[in-house]
């Protein structure tokens, strides 16, 4: 019988060690693909019903609270005083559709998750305590709220931030949505409110201005500027270009042409005064080539996995292949002739790709935060800091749990070139294309855009980016402005539609006008 | 004496270790664990110690070591591991109960109920080790326990008495009483198994006759019938489990086991033509996921539930294992999982490994047939039925609603689990008296 019951032993032993390998299977192989799994609802209704702490503005402007709710296995519910101000950074919280924006970003942090939240001291093990954090933004409901006075019903974002800091003090796009309409306990409504929001054409639910790319169009010269002060030998005075209505590429491509087939040239501070198109596309190809305009555009954020403390931001792109080397551009110098040109200048295949990237065409691509950080980069002398839309995270008793330290994200040009471009931005903004931006009393630089969509009919993305400041002192505030699709092609388009709007946010910031 | 006298006795003295007080460490140590566990399960829950601790300890602690004390007094030469494993599993699910009482309304009375049935549970203990000083007495009760078994079985379908709970008909109410008393019956069952195949298993050895396998045949038909009329389908399992185990280890025929499992699958086939709910449970086991909202709800929630846990837990009273239905109950395991991981599931696998492989090593240990087949007996009831319900959880196998023994709630569970324990301590004590009393004579 001893045989048989070793046997029987053995058997159990069989058994137990395929349960053991099945639990495995459960509890860690399959793990997380269970947690994930669509009729799952688990993770949502956990987080849902929890009480979350507030998300409120750097001004103290509730924009997410959590409401207790009476019955049902639901305690509480989120609302979003601020309707569709916020939503696309604060997100939104809902049954089915899983979390957004910083109800995402920051989901362990509101709801009390986070260790050094659930156990502040040993006297913690021994009582009831709120453990849900509130979540201070960086941006200013003032701010916030110009800004989408400004834009009003036009398709758009806004984007203002501090150059110093890296904080972003209005993060606007329009359309945008009610996040409450997708917060409800109603599970069908909540579906039905998302549905009806996914399939709108003008996606309100996306948050341009940091998760969609647009052609920067001739904003974009502020980084082709940068790398002609800094890599180029150019200075804002020297060389001077003779004027001229187009650049022929090298070694072939269609013309660039200037804007409404004027004629421009003069040095680099003209030529952005003017913003012209063929002195920037010759800059491009012929004084810097493929390597120089890739370093610098990479070393302002191209390229590059946005770092903001948002989910899903976009990334920035500028292209980077520009076929095969073919010869140095003395090659093509006719003898004896006296060019300006650095004659070392490598010419590839297709270079003049490289002449239409120079002034944001192409492939070029930028998120309207981009563009923000660029100017900001400029305006903090050289120095682009890492954007953030949180500031701190603070106890329900007021007690701070963590704060974020301004960081440099990359040093994006030097501060010689950053000086040089300031100046040449307050030129424009005083008697270039961004004179709209101009605000009395303050020091006021800018850049405009106007990123051309199509011929039939004519229409194109209108541009701003600056910065302004109080005079002689360090800028306080960096702004990115696009309006989307406006009709008309004329450089004057990012002028007289973008720079108001970016005027009035810079009003706000510094509390002047409306 | 003298010191060289001495020497050679150290090896024994340390062989000698005395069991009670290696239990008494284990029974200790598991204290510690569960009231820990309990006082965790409160602070994730509500943040506090529970306002009970204090008599919860006290409780505990005097269960604890009453039962060690009856024990010592009455099986002091027991193996030293069989308690303290039934203990823990017991403290285990003590601790998930009360903790899902929190949160289920009215509830909070399932664990003040456990907490008594557990007193019950080892006042049987304790009536069992006293009133069966020795467990050969018992086989002279065969077929007086053979029909109380099967009659026991069939209590349920008499009308009046018996009472229909969630799809099964396995549960007696006699004025306020409620008792399942399948749980009984399977000891009975074991008791006559055993017996009667230590007289016909030499027969059947040599030569097979129908009239010697006819009384065994009838009680273990009578008891399947009754069970799939009852529809519980787990017992019937685990009877007819009990039943080839014991058929194969008496007769040494392997034969028993073809025979065992070719019968298994004709019932199979046969339940599946005849109850529909049998053919929802292989549907709902082989691909859950296409009936969500019905068929497949338990055990998808279950599985949800364990996936959350994951290797360490969301912690003691941090998860949602009330989420699962039944939680308390058949599927106590996944509530286990989710709130401590794979470790604790672990944790209980390996605590009826343990149990097993103690159970198994009494039954080699003992010098009589009806004893090694009576431990075998007992310690194929713990083994399938843990093994059936944990394995249907996790769905490795269909699931049957059955108790985790030691662990679910339920009075006539815990006190038969807790019966079936005293007699497998009662025999453990048995065959390790004599050895010591010889190895003392020869000193």
């Amino acid at each position: 019988m001893n045989a048989r019951i070793r046997n029987l032993g053995l058997a159990f032993i069989v058994m137990y060690a395929v349960l053991f390998a099945q639990l495995n299977r459960v509890q860690f192989v399959q793990a997380d693909e269970y947690t994930e799994h669509e009729g799952n609802i688990r993770p949502q209704l956990r987080a849902f019903g929890q009480e979350r702490g507030d998300i409120v503005t750097a001004d103290g402007v509730v924009a997410a609270l959590s409401l207790p709710v009476e019955a049902g296995e639901i305690d509480f519910r989120r609302e979003y005083p601020t309707d569709e101000l916020y939503a696309h950074v604060v997100g939104f919280q809902s049954l089915n559709q899983g979390a957004f924006g910083l109800e995402r970003q920051y989901n362990e942090e509101l709801a009390g998750d986070r260790l050094d939240q659930k156990f502040e001291s040993l006297s913690d093990l021994f009582r009831d305590r709120d453990t849900t954090g509130t979540v201070v933004m960086t941006l200013r409901d003032d701010i916030q709220r110009a800004a989408a006075e400004a834009l009003g019903e036009r398709k758009g974002s806004v984007v203002a931030v501090d150059p110093a800091t890296g904080e972003i003090l209005a993060l606007w796009t329009y359309p945008s949505f009610d996040p409450n309409l997708l917060s409800g306990l109603d599970g069908a409504a909540v579906n039905a409110a998302y549905t009806s929001l996914l399939n709108d054409p003008d996606d309100p639910l996306l948050a341009k201005s940091f998760r969609e790319l647009f052609f920067p169009g001739s904003t974009f010269k502020l980084v082709t500027a940068a790398a002609a002060l800094d890599l180029g030998g150019i200075t804002l005075t020297d060389p001077v270009w003779p004027d001229t209505d187009r650049y022929e590429p090298l070694p072939s491509g269609l013309p660039i042409r200037n804007f409404g087939g004027s004629t421009c040239g003069g040095d680099l501070l003209l030529a952005l005064q003017r913003s012209c198109n063929a002195t920037f596309g010759e800059i491009g190809a012929e004084w810097l080539g493929p390597d120089a305009m890739i370093r610098t555009a990479e070393k302002f954020g191209f390229n590059a996995d946005p770092v903001i403390d948002l989910p899903d931001a976009a990334r920035s792109r500028f292209p980077t292949d520009y076929g095969a080397f073919i010869a140095p551009l003395d090659a093509y110098q006719p003898e004896g002739s006296e060019e300006l040109r650095n004659g070392e200048t490598p010419i590839h295949e297709n270079s003049a790709i490289l002449a239409q990237a120079a002034i944001g065409q192409n492939d070029v691509k930028a998120t309207p935060l981009q563009m923000a950080m660029v100017a900001a980069a400029i305006a903090n002398d050289g120095l682009m800091m890492t954007p953030h839309v949180v500031s701190e995270v603070r106890s329900a008793d007021g007690g701070i749990y963590s704060t974020v330290e301004p960081t440099s994200w990359r040093p994006a040009l030097s501060p010689f070139a950053a000086d040089r471009l300031q100046a040449a931005m307050i030129n424009v903004a005083e008697i270039g294309t961004a004179t709209r931006m101009q605000v009395d009393g303050l020091t006021v630089g800018g850049k405009t855009g106007t990123a051309q969509l199509g011929t039939t009919p004519a229409s194109s993305h209108a541009w701003v980016v600056g910065f302004a400041g109080l005079p002689g002192q360090e800028a306080e505030i960096a702004v990115a402005v696009i309006v989307e699709a406006q009709p008309g092609a004329s450089e004057q388009t990012g002028g007289s539609v973008a720079a108001p709007i970016a005027k009035a946010v810079i009003e706000a910031a510094f509390g002047l006008g409306g | 004496m003298t010191a060289t006298e001495r020497r050679p006795a150290v090896r024994p003295q340390i062989a000698a270790l005395h069991p009670r007080r290696v239990e008494l460490g284990l029974i200790a140590l598991i204290a510690i664990v569960v009231v820990s566990a309990y006082g965790l399960a409160s602070l994730g829950q509500s943040a506090s110690v529970p306002a009970n601790i204090g008599p919860f300890l006290a409780w505990m602690l005097g269960l604890f070591f009453f039962i060690h004390l009856a024990v010592r007094r009455f099986a002091p030469a027991a193996d030293p591991v069989l308690l303290p494993m039934a203990l823990l599993l017991n403290g285990f699910g003590y601790v998930m109960i009360a903790r899902l009482g929190g949160d289920v309304n009215g509830g909070g009375d399932l664990a003040a109920l456990q907490s008594v049935w557990t007193a019950v549970g080892i006042a049987g203990f304790v009536v069992t080790l006293v009133v069966v000083p020795r467990v050969r007495a018992l086989a002279q009760y065969r077929y007086l326990l053979g029909i109380c078994g099967v009659g026991l079985l069939a209590l349920p379908l008499v009308p009046g008495a018996g009472v229909e709970i969630n799809g099964a008909r396995i549960w007696v109410s006699i004025s306020y009483l409620n008792f399942q008393p399948g749980e009984f019956a399977k000891i009975a069952l074991a008791i006559f198994f055993a017996s009667y195949l230590v007289d016909a298993g030499g027969l059947i050895k040599n030569r097979i006759e129908i009239r010697d396998l006819a009384p065994i045949g009838v009680a273990w038909a009578a008891s399947i019938g009754v069970m799939v009329l009852e529809k519980d389908l787990g017992s019937s399992m685990l009877v007819f489990a009990l039943f080839v185990v014991l058929m194969w280890v008496a007769t040494e025929r392997t034969m028993f086991l073809g025979l065992g499992a070719a019968m298994f699958l004709a019932g199979g086939v046969i339940a599946l033509q005849i109850f529909s709910h049998v053919e929802r449970r292989i549907d709902s086991w082989l691909d859950p996921w296409s009936d969500p909202q019905d068929a497949g709800f338990q055990i998808i929630q279950a599985t949800y539930s364990m996936a959350e846990g994951g290797l360490t837990g969301t912690g003691l009273g941090r998860g949602e294992p009330d989420r699962v239905p039944f939680a308390e109950t058949d599927f106590i395991f996944a509530a286990i999982g989710e709130e401590m991981g794979l470790a604790g599931t672990t944790a209980v696998l390996m605590a009826f490994l343990i149990l097993i492989g103690s159970g198994l090593r009494i039954a080699i240990r003992a010098t009589r047939p009806f004893e090694k087949l009576l431990a075998v007996g007992l310690t194929t009831l713990l083994g399938i039925q843990a093994f059936i319900i944990m394995g249907g959880v996790v769905r490795l196998i269909p699931l049957t609603g059955i108790t985790l023994p030691f662990v679910s709630y339920g009075g006539s569970a815990l006190v038969s689990n807790y019966i079936v324990l005293a007699l497998l301590i009662r025999l453990s004590h048995e065959q390790r008296t004599v050895t010591p009393a010889a190895q003392g004579s020869t000193r």
